[in-house]
């Protein structure tokens, strides 16, 4: 369906009961307003090449809406990559909107940083991992902090392909994350790491789905988020396992870490499972600092203030040690330290 | 029973049913007369009268549920169920007095017997109103009221009225709204302060007319410094038109109370089972359910605990087994709306043929509610490659210094333990029973003696022709 012909989502979907799809919209829900082009350069010798809009149907009221609202629209191809490939993204004007399909064959990696200071910015990005292909992805939201951002990722892998995907978001005031990764081939595999870091009144949301549509495909996901002021995180995750998927292997795991009286998490993992022969299961956890962790860095030397700053970075860290890409693991840990050091100085 | 319902059922061992008796069974069909026709035949006071009509037309106006399995929901035809049915005339005191075909049927279910050993008080719904009460002479001398619900109100309509509704409102959901406007039978419990019951108190409950739908109104209060065990178990035979049964059960623990409320439903798969099941646990009291869901087409009950008062704890534990055509949408809820409160939940399931089970959880705590604890912890088991299961938990953390933990897992049965059981001189199957037993076993053991054992040999019924 096309965005005018699409229901407002009800508040019972999981997707849409904390950031309902009115308080995310830039102005009123009934209204596609003019969208400036989200400029994405590439530092590589990759080419960036101009793509026209899909005139597909969307399923889905978020995907139909940045469909409608146009913007910019890019295809790269990667093939082995010797080199990481960084991608920039700029938005700029009111309302700000991109469309970005990434096709790999081979191995890749690759980094998005998203940046700027428009009242809301709208991000779709595709994926096709070919059979046997590689992608290391870090997306990076530098976005300003009063920006409303809306960010859909739809990946499809193929046989034997496999997806590690990390997203650091620190950036903008309300946050919406609808990220679909389809294990399309046997032998497909992901490994997601997410970390928020939310402060003020920093709403964020997330939501992860990972399908696995064939046997013998894994998935690992990983989502830890630290909530100071009167921050709110949404963690919302949809697992599931086609019938006949047997021999596949799921985890996910969500972590909130809270600071402050007024911080708000919630966490939503679920699970679908339709074989038997599989192996699924979910963690989560909602915690403050553990006081005997504070108190040992404390007798070690640190102030109350220095200890908690320690615990946060290290449980925040920790989301992306389930990565296996030594480049990926280490970018996204460098710029999560440049975001807790800035913040330090603040 | 009938050629055609016989030949569906074959002789299913829990499937029996008594030719119908009833003395008054309405039209099928629900309207405002209806409502007030139901409250007028019961001569109940007109405050009850007003709730119930204002509950009928909440339910008129609203939708059904826009989740879970609409499909099944939206098949329920409610113009085709009757809403109220008297079995028998008047409520009886003494078990010889109940007419000889309902105590048959009670006698299959093991009630005499369960009641001469050590219960501490029997009523028995069946159909629309209880037949059966009895209680025991020690529990009444303590003031203890053991009542079925439609007594309750007649005899203490003070206590009903300042109670009734007050944890589940009519306008809690529309299932909700459904029973407070057609309700009838149920339990009425009251637990004076500082008495402990220390025999669980039970009622069964059945279904045994076709398209009859059940609504029964269980209230228990536990006074201050109280405590009461409650079972309450459901069985009914099988028919081959759809029955549905929509309960409200409401607990009331005060400050220190406990009460623990069992229940193991064995509904025939043809009968929807909607249920509403919420607590109140004042200041250091503590509520548990334990829950059983073994039967029935679609089973939707979250058992709900709102932790009001500081210190107070919840405990739930449910099991829930999905055979063919089954699917058990089963979970919990706890809300933390005060400090110290702390929550446990274990939830285990088994999906065979095609079954498709559902845990649906939330966690709640409030702003205020400071130094929570609680850990969720789901399990689940399919045994073949049609069947299902998913989970779906909430927790929702308004609070720093909550401290909540969540786990769920969804496994087939392992090959090791099969393997290890057969190296001993099991067979397979054999072997599968005594790991499925051993799966619910933290269940089966919080339960009555003669309903672990009832829901043992009910899985072992059920994992009959599992393996090949």
């Amino acid at each position: 369906m096309m965005y005018h012909q699409m229901p407002i989502p009800s508040r019972s979907e999981h997707l849409w009961r904390y950031t309902p799809w009115p308080r995310i919209h830039p102005s009123k829900p009934d209204t596609v307003p003019k969208a400036d082009e989200v400029i994405f350069s590439i530092n590589g010798p990759q080419e960036l090449t101009a793509e026209p809009h899909s005139q597909k149907p969307q399923g889905d009221i978020a995907r139909a809406f940045l469909q409608a609202a146009g913007g910019s629209s890019s295809r790269i191809r990667l093939n082995d990559e010797m080199e990481a490939v960084h991608i920039n993204a700029r938005a700029s004007g009111h309302v700000s909107v991109g469309h970005l399909h990434l096709e790999v064959k081979g191995s890749a990696v690759v980094f998005l940083h998203i940046s700027g200071e428009p009242e809301w910015v709208g991000l779709h990005i595709t994926g096709t991992i070919h059979p046997n292909s590689h992608l290391a992805f870090g997306f990076i939201n530098e976005l300003d902090s009063n920006t409303k951002f809306l960010r859909c990722e739809d990946w499809g892998l193929e046989r034997d392909s496999s997806l590690e995907h990390a997203s650091l978001s620190v950036g903008g005031f309300r946050c919406k994350s609808d990220l679909r990764t389809s294990l399309n081939g046997t032998g497909s595999s992901i490994r997601q790491s997410i970390t928020v870091n939310a402060d003020g009144s920093r709403h964020d949301d997330e939501h992860v789905e990972i399908h696995h549509h064939h046997g013998h495909t894994q998935s690992d996901l990983v989502m830890n988020s630290a909530c100071g002021g009167s921050s709110h995180f949404i963690g919302t995750g949809l697992l599931t396992i086609a019938e006949g998927a047997n021999k596949s292997n799921a985890s996910q795991v969500f972590r909130n870490l809270l600071l402050s009286p007024n911080a708000r998490a919630e966490a939503i993992p679920e699970l679908e499972v339709l074989a038997d022969d599989v192996s699924a299961a979910h963690g989560a956890a909602s915690a403050p600092v553990d006081n005997n962790q504070l108190h040992y860095l404390m007798s070690r030397g640190l102030d109350p203030q220095e200890a908690e700053s320690v615990i946060v970075n290290g449980f925040l860290y920790d989301a992306f040690s389930n990565l296996t890409n030594k480049e990926l693991l280490e970018e996204m840990r460098t710029r999560l330290t440049v975001h807790l050091e800035c913040e330090l100085k603040r | 029973m009938s050629d055609d319902a016989q030949e569906i059922i074959g002789d299913y061992k829990y499937g029996f049913h008594d030719p119908e008796n009833s003395t008054i069974r309405f039209d099928k069909g629900l309207s405002e007369q209806v409502v007030r026709d139901i409250s007028e035949l019961k001569n109940e006071p007109q405050w009850m009268t007003d709730i119930r009509v204002k509950a009928y037309r909440h339910f008129v106006e609203r939708v059904m549920p826009e989740w879970g399995n609409c499909s099944l929901l939206n098949m329920i035809d409610f113009e085709n169920v009757t809403y109220f049915l008297r079995s028998s005339n008047k409520t009886e005191k003494s078990w010889d007095d109940v007419p000889d075909d309902i105590k048959n049927t009670f006698d299959r279910l093991g009630i005499p017997e369960a009641e001469q050993k050590w219960l501490g008080g029997v009523t028995a719904q069946y159909e629309s109103e209880a037949v059966y009460h009895s209680i025991r002479e020690d529990l009444e001398e303590q003031g203890v009221i053991f009542l079925d619900m439609d007594s309750g109100l007649k005899q203490y309509p003070e206590i009903v009225k300042k109670y009734f509704g007050t944890v589940i409102p009519h306008s809690d959901n529309k299932f909700s709204a459904l029973n407070t406007a057609v309700w009838s039978g149920g339990s009425f419990l009251y637990i004076p302060k500082g008495v402990h019951v220390e025999m669980p108190v039970q009622a069964y409950f059945r279904i045994n007319a076709k398209n009859m739908g059940q609504f029964e109104r269980t209230l228990i209060i536990a006074d201050e410094g109280s405590s009461v065990h409650y079972v309450e178990g459901c069985t009914a035979p099988s028919y081959s038109t759809d029955s549905l049964h929509s309960a409200v059960v409401e607990l009331i623990a005060m400050d220190g109370a406990k009460i623990r409320y069992s229940t193991v439903q064995n509904w025939s798969s043809n009968v929807y089972n909607l249920v509403t099941k919420r607590a109140v646990a004042h200041r250091n009291a503590t509520v548990e359910w334990v829950d059983g869901n073994i039967g029935s087409k679609l089973t939707m009950k979250y058992p709900s605990v709102l932790l009001k008062g500081e210190g107070a704890h919840a405990e739930v534990i449910s099991v829930a087994y999905a055979g063919k055509g089954q699917h058990q949408d089963t979970g919990a809820k706890v809300h933390h709306l005060a400090p110290n409160t702390t929550s446990n939940i274990l939830s285990k399931s088994i999906s065979k043929g095609g079954g498709r089970s559902s845990y649906r959880g939330l966690l709640q705590v409030t702003p205020k509610s400071t130094g929570c604890r609680s850990k969720v912890v789901c399990d689940a088991l399919i045994l073949d490659e049609d069947s299902r299961s998913d989970t779906y938990p909430t927790m929702e953390i308004g609070n720093s210094t909550a401290d909540l933990e969540h786990e769920a897992s969804v496994s087939k049965v392992s090959n090791d333990q099969l393997f290890y059981l057969m190296s001993r001189g099991f067979s397979e199957e054999e072997a599968m029973g005594l790991i499925v037993n051993g799966f619910f076993e933290p269940f089966t053991r919080e339960l009555p003696m003669e309903y672990a054992v009832e829901l043992n040999k009910l899985l072992e019924l059920e994992m009959e022709g599992s393996i090949g």
